[in-house]
């Protein structure tokens, strides 16, 4: 798979070609990343990735790479697949056509628990708690070996100082703020090699996404990350790379240093 | 309202005498007094007890799966006929009271194994396919489950020269005579089997709760109960907790079976399968589909009030046929007042 997004966007005819301005298609070639015959092998690779929610075709041949160490960001209006693409690497919605390759190994036919314990973590963007359960179980449930669970519970305290003081109060009763903390913690404690981290900023105060937004980049510091957010200065503030989706497809990609929040280049994507 | 109509049939049903407010209070002082009072509460206790065991496969089932097993009432008859034959086969008239417990542990043993291993091999081979459609198709597939059980049950006790319908007294007759007979202090008596079947509830729900919160399988129930994709994404193998749990609940199905063959008022025949079915649905409705707090606390709720009433009809209104009807009523109001159940969070068919 090539990282330039040219062809992709060629072949879907309906994406804004006569906006393909020449200066953004100079940007691109120079945005984007080291080719991957400079890079060693992703460690996850979607290829021509097309996933149904029944009769409805939501992801129309979706490419992208994930190298380690490397935070990217996945961006695009609501309704063009990201959910679905981070659904469509965890085999929740198991893509029908392409392949998702985790360090070099197929996932597309196994098992959600199986892909997940590859090393795969999935911070989801309604943040599913287990509402009943208590913060401390959330953490617990997270955790592959029963016997890592206490340095791990020490560790999503320390990350989010708040949880410590809720511990045994039942996930459903935490706001909302609080929920994504124990959300991106559960994510965090799960020795997970790459996490899929959806929308972590959506419908938070900013000050909680402040927390957030420093959780996240600790986070990237040993993590490598599939981020989808729609607040753009976060999201060019946490990730290395981009990929802009449109109607299934990637249509843009590149290094987040390229691009800036205000520019023409992402807002037309992403602006409704 | 519905108070009303029962003090209306009450009135209609008892005898003529000198006065009804005034048997009234007569039979309520006699009701409150310390004796009969502790009397109708380990009968209800005991009576909880063996609800408690019939529902809590049923909860554990629904609560995870949200399917509701239709053959789980099949599944604790079977385990009276499996439990009933240990006994009937391990017990010699001269067997000791020590001799025929063991017995029973063994029964309980088998009957626990043999229908868990059959309720694994339902969950796979039958529900597993499943799961992603309507609960409609669950409901169909479960019933249809437990016509062929019953058949099967049928025709296996007619072969051997037994009468389906009626209880099996051979295995009643294995009971050690000190269940049988009353234990007495200060004027109240207990009877032997009611406090056996109390130590068996307890020890049940016990079992249960430590399971659903000590054990990081409990801890997967619980979760998954809530929300089991999300625990597939963490990792856990949901298919595989949702076998270990339907066997569990057969299992302890199975093991109530061997309880209930020993209880006269119940006993070992194929028509066991459909009582126990409904008290299972009646309290984990009451309770609360799918939480086993619920289950337990509604178990008591109708095993005093059907213990309670069973007092009143006898002693007051002098007709035994109508208690069973209050157990309905409980969840009749229970429905109107609170159609998602004493501690439920989903409403009948919301699942």
């Amino acid at each position: 798979m090539s990282s330039d997004a040219g062809p992709d966007s060629n072949s879907d005819a309906s994406v804004d070609p006569s906006q393909d301005t020449g200066e953004s298609a100079a940007d691109q070639s120079s945005g984007d990343g080291p080719s991957s015959e400079e890079r060693d092998e992703p460690l996850l690779s979607l290829s021509g990735v097309e996933t149904y929610y029944g009769d409805s075709h939501v992801l129309e041949g979706v490419d992208l790479d994930v190298y380690e160490g490397e935070v990217v960001a996945l961006m695009g209006r609501n309704g063009v697949g990201k959910t679905t693409t981070l659904r469509s690497v965890l085999q929740l919605t198991p893509p029908r056509e392409g392949s998702v390759r985790y360090r070099g190994e197929e996932l597309v036919g196994r098992d959600t628990h199986e892909v997940a314990a590859r090393g795969l973590g999935w911070i989801p963007e309604d943040r599913r708690m287990f509402g009943q359960l208590t913060v401390e179980e959330n953490v617990r449930v997270a955790v592959p070996d029963a016997d890592d669970a206490d340095a791990a519970l020490e560790l999503a305290f320390e990350t989010f100082p708040d949880l410590r003081e809720r511990r045994e109060a039942k996930a459903g009763d935490l706001s909302g703020g609080q929920q994504q903390m124990l959300s991106i913690a559960r994510g965090l404690v799960g020795d997970n090699d790459l996490l899929l981290v959806d929308e972590p900023s959506e419908g938070l105060a900013p000050l909680i996404v402040e927390a957030v937004a420093e959780a996240l980049t600790e986070a990237a510091s040993d993590t490598t990350m599939l981020l989808v957010e729609q607040n753009l200065p976060l999201a060019l503030d946490v990730a290395d790379r981009f990929y802009v989706l449109d109607h299934g497809t990637v249509v843009d990609e590149g290094d987040t240093d390229a691009v800036s929040a205000e520019g023409e280049r992402l807002r037309r994507y992403l602006s409704a | 309202m519905s108070a009303g109509v029962a003090l209306a049939s009450l009135a209609s049903l008892a005898p003529a005498g000198p006065s009804i407010p005034l048997q009234f209070a007569d039979a309520l002082i006699e009701f409150l007094s310390p004796t009969t009072l502790v009397d109708v509460i380990l009968r209800g206790i005991a009576e909880a007890s063996l609800y408690v065991m019939i529902a809590a496969g049923l909860t554990l089932v629904f609560g995870l799966m949200g399917v509701l097993n239709f053959a789980h009432g099949s599944l604790t008859m079977l385990g009276a006929y499996l439990g009933g034959l240990v006994l009937v086969v391990a017990v010699a008239q001269s067997t000791g009271g020590v001799g025929r417990l063991l017995a029973f542990g063994v029964a309980v043993v088998v009957a626990f194994g043999a229908l868990a291993a059959l309720g694994g091999g339902i969950e796979v081979g039958l529900v597993r396919p499943i799961y992603d459609r309507p609960p409609l198709y669950q409901i169909l597939l479960t019933f249809g489950v437990t016509l062929v059980l019953d058949e099967l049950a049928r025709i296996v006790v007619l072969f051997y020269g037994l009468q389906p319908t009626t209880v099996w007294q051979d295995v009643l007759g294995t009971k050690p005579v000190v269940l049988a007979e009353s234990v007495g202090a200060a004027g109240v008596s207990v009877s032997g089997l009611e406090l056996f079947q109390i130590l068996f509830g307890v020890a049940t729900v016990v079992g249960v709760h430590l399971f659903l919160t000590r054990t990081r399988y409990g801890l997967y129930v619980r979760a998954g109960g809530e929300d089991s994709e999300m625990l597939s994404a963490l990792g856990v193998d949901v298919n595989r907790v949702f076998t270990v749990v339907f066997a569990l609940g057969t299992g302890i199905a199975g093991a109530a079976g061997v309880l209930l063959a020993w209880d006269p008022s119940w006993g070992a025949s194929v028509p066991l399968a459909a009582e126990t079915l409904l008290p299972a649905f009646v309290v984990v409705i009451v309770g609360g589909l799918g939480t086993f707090r619920g289950t337990v606390v509604a178990a008591l709720i109708v095993g005093l009030v059907d213990s309670s009433m069973t007092w009143w009809f006898q002693n007051f209104v002098d007709f035994t046929g109508l208690p069973e009807m209050v157990v309905f009523l409980v969840l009749v109001i229970t429905l109107i007042v609170k159609p998602q159940g004493l501690y439920g969070v989903s409403e009948v068919g919301g699942h």
